[in-house]
């Protein structure tokens, strides 16, 4: 299924934002604090990945009563995708985690 | 009005990046891009400033145009100029840039490609028809059919080429 191809890493800061209804603007804030800047994400990216997503139905415009600060969430299959993209980041962490430990004995 | 000049573009398909470096020297010196003017831009005498310019290929509907213009905005990019689906921004040196991901830079590439692409294949279409025509009919219709041909000639090789060179970069952009 197309849908649970791997997330870029801007794919899965965008998305992770929506898991709660959020404008365009809260989520570019959101990834720039949480990661204390070091992951920020283009104006024109933002928007391009939106419109992508919109198109995927892993996220849907809740509200757009405020033109310049439209609401997306994230849709049932949406939450799918996040999921399956943690599973499989988890693997990739666990495994170097693994890894290292055994390395530094 | 202010004093006004011209600037030529190098062809934004080709040379993009080398367009925004040109108007970042000219704002430097006081020239800043007012609009987009005929294969080029219109520059107007101001003060020096000392910016970077970034563009954007996209067709917005009417409705989009706020939610768009206002993300530049936020990210500290203001919309400078815009003509059809190409939007220039300028910026303070070391904001963010408007692609932070290539996935996303690489879909901007194809974006640029469709108005290309469209006036690419009626261009060929049109040599291939006047071409067809040419060679099987007489009179009139093959005189005219002839000065079609020709026409479309001439326009068919820079839209091919830059229509070739939209392909070049999306390889290049795919290779790092």
């Amino acid at each position: 299924m197309k849908s649970f191809e791997p997330l870029t890493d801007s794919m899965f800061y965008i998305m992770a934002s929506l898991t709660e209804p959020r404008h365009g603007y809260a989520v570019m804030s959101l990834v720039e604090e949480t990661t204390e800047g070091a992951f920020v994400i283009g104006p024109a990216s933002l928007y391009t990945i939106i419109k992508k997503l919109l198109k995927e139905q892993l996220i849907v415009l809740q509200d757009e009563s405020d033109s310049r600060r439209k609401v997306y969430t994230l849709t049932d299959i949406g939450r799918q995708t996040l999921e399956a993209d943690i599973v499989r980041r988890k693997v990739m962490i666990e495994m170097a985690e693994k890894g290292l430990k055994r390395g530094s004995v | 009005m202010g004093k006004t000049k011209y600037m030529m573009s190098a062809g934004l398909a080709f040379s993009e990046a080398g367009d925004m470096k040109k108007l970042r020297r000219e704002a430097l010196r006081g020239w800043h891009l007012k609009r987009f003017r005929c294969a080029g831009y219109e520059l107007e005498k101001g003060e020096s400033e000392d910016v970077i310019y970034s563009i954007d290929y996209r067709l917005l509907e009417p409705n989009e145009q706020d939610e768009y213009f206002g993300m530049f905005e936020i990210a500290g990019w203001t919309h400078v100029c815009t003509e059809y689906n190409m939007h220039i921004f300028k910026a303070d040196r070391g904001t963010v840039p408007i692609y932070s991901d290539s996935e996303s830079a690489r879909d901007k590439i194809r974006r640029l490609a469709i108005p290309v692409r469209t006036v690419t294949l009626y261009v060929v279409g049109l040599m291939v028809l006047s071409g067809l025509l040419m060679k099987f009919t007489s009179g009139v219709i093959q005189s005219v059919s002839i000065f079609t041909f020709y026409v479309a000639l001439i326009i068919a090789g820079p839209a091919v080429m830059t229509y070739a060179a939209t392909f070049y970069h999306r390889w290049k952009k795919r290779m790092n």
